[in-house]
């Protein structure tokens, strides 16, 4: 056992030496949970807003999204691999970037539904007796309003991502969770703390980064 | 002109929220819906728009019907102003006001134009508030921009919810008096809910009294304080309806209608404007003001006196003739 300096001394060597080395890692993270992001927002915006019109759909559409939360990651990930190994895709980026896009659905939906249905009613009713079509009334006063709920949905979805993602290392996606993997199995412990560490700082850059796209897309009169 | 052709709401296949509806709105009138809470005037109103459907019956908008309407382009010809004022927190007060030219396809130039002869009309400085966000106003600000907004496209009808209602009484009777000047000027078709009767009173060209989704009577002001068609008209415009009518009058009515008595210069007298309402210049006498009230002209010219048995005079006359 080495002592609380030694480690700390360690980790600092550790993470000189290996700069380029964790910076590649911390890449393809970045890639991954990226990617899954995207896909991710592209689908959950628009079915959380489908949700706020049809309240039927909504309630599967939840119901079916919150399943997707409550299964275990690695059991996520184990799931994908027959499944994909029939169209020879078992293991790598393709099952992770499903596996996270899927776990980002519940906080995107969620928050998109429950953003667009918290606009004040008497301004969607404005709205109506105004003359604005439902895309108008949805495009220039419901998704402006509620930006804040969204990108709030949105950054909970990528921390999550960030700390799932670390796991889809074990089904050969990359990303800095190999840099953890790696230090169990040599029982390094520093290499252990790095991985964990640069996974925790990510995720802190990545909801930094986030608030600031949010600060940009969201009206000044809806910033409180 | 809105007219309401035995218009007929049923919820829920048998609870009737509006029954047979008949009345006009003439063109370039003021007409304020009252009655308790649940009378469905406020469910009526919003027939107008379509933002409640017709179970039965028609309402017709100058001369067409709602049912052969299309209903964003109607809604866009009909100014609608509501109790919270629904200004869009996300748009700055242009953006707001502006929002049905906007939809229109108006230009930039015809715009700004428009934004800054309607805020000097509701006695806002256009540039001063141009790029300000609704959360940044007052709550009567607030209300005189949506007021601001209703008229942005020169709609001939505008729909008013209780567009007075959420503000504090001083604020409300400034806006009252303001929007009666706009009114003078606009000549609007205007239907109004309302559920205060000395607002109405005060406003209305000619006031519904609606309970339980009927008609209980539809007349001028005057006539309904003084000449209410049933014992729940009565009950509703109150026991000093009497009281209530005088401010439908000016000393200058009075003297129309009277000869006022000579002046007698005494120490218990006071000059007051001709234009002054008959409910002020009551209060006078009955605060043992003065006993005489000297009515003057705007020229300063003194028309002669009034005293509590004068307007006693004239009120008699007033409920009689309206009969």
């Amino acid at each position: 056992m080495c002592s609380g300096g030694d480690l700390i001394v360690n980790l600092i060597e550790y993470f000189v030496s290996n700069f380029t080395f964790i910076l590649g890692y911390t890449w393809d993270h970045i890639k991954l949970v990226g990617l899954a992001i995207i896909i991710a927002i592209v689908i959950g915006v628009p079915l959380g807003i489908y949700c706020s019109v049809n309240k039927y759909a909504a309630s599967t559409i939840l119901q079916i999204a919150s399943i997707m939360m409550t299964i275990p990651s690695l059991a996520l990930f184990g799931i994908m691999i027959p499944v994909l190994s029939l169209i020879n895709e078992g293991i790598g980026t393709l099952p992770a970037i499903i596996a996270l896009v899927l776990y980002s659905q519940l906080p995107i939906i969620r928050n998109t539904y429950t953003a667009i249905n918290n606009v004040d009613p008497d301004i969607r009713d404005a709205a109506n007796g105004i003359g604005l079509t439902t895309f108008q009334r949805l495009i220039k006063v419901e998704l402006p309003n509620a930006m804040p709920l969204i990108m709030a949905g949105i950054r909970t979805a990528t921390v999550l991502n960030i700390g799932v993602g670390a796991i889809a290392t074990l089904i050969g996606a990359g990303g800095l969770g190999g840099i953890i993997y790696q230090g169990i199995l040599r029982t390094n412990n520093t290499m252990i703390l790095a991985g964990a560490i640069a996974v925790a700082v990510l995720a802190l850059i990545a909801d930094l980064f986030l608030r600031l796209i949010e600060n940009l897309f969201t009206p000044k009169g809806v910033k409180k | 002109m809105i007219h309401f052709n035995d218009v007929t709401k049923i919820y829920n296949s048998n609870v009737k929220a509006i029954e047979n509806m008949n009345f006009t709105v003439e063109e370039g009138e003021l007409v304020i819906m009252l009655g308790p809470s649940g009378c469905g005037k406020t469910t009526l109103l919003r027939m107008v728009n379509q933002l409640e459907s017709i179970t039965k019956g028609d309402i017709m908008l100058n001369g067409k019907s709602v049912w052969h309407s299309n209903k964003i382009e109607m809604r866009r010809n009909i100014g609608y102003v509501i109790q919270s004022n629904g200004l869009f927190p996300n748009m700055n007060i242009e953006d707001n006001a502006m929002i049905v030219p906007n939809l229109l396809g108006w230009d930039r130039k015809k715009m700004r134009d428009r934004f800054n002869m309607l805020m000097e009309l509701v006695g806002l400085n256009p540039d001063e508030y141009r790029k300000r966000y609704p959360h940044e106003l007052s709550g009567g600000q607030q209300q005189r921009v949506g007021v601001a907004r209703a008229l942005a496209a020169d709609p001939p009808v505008m729909l008013m919810d209780e567009p007075f209602g959420a503000l504090d009484p001083i604020i409300r009777t400034h806006l009252q008096e303001e929007f009666l000047q706009i009114q003078k000027e606009l000549k609007k078709t205007i239907l109004f809910v309302s559920h205060d009767i000395d607002e109405a009173v005060k406003m209305a060209d000619k006031i519904a009294l609606l309970k339980g989704g009927k008609m209980m009577q539809y007349a001028e002001p005057a006539r309904m304080l003084n000449k209410p068609a049933n014992s729940f008209v009565a009950e509703f415009v109150g026991q000093d309806r009497v009281l209530k009518s005088m401010s439908l009058y000016t000393v200058r009515d009075l003297a129309n209608a009277l000869t006022l008595k000579p002046v007698i210069e005494s120490p218990d007298s006071q000059n007051i404007n001709e234009n002054l309402s008959l409910r002020v210049a009551i209060s006078k006498i009955l605060n043992q003001e003065a006993d005489q009230l000297i009515v003057e002209n705007d020229n300063g010219t003194r028309k002669g006196s009034i005293t509590l048995d004068l307007i006693e005079q004239f009120l008699h006359r007033e409920i009689k003739e309206s009969v």
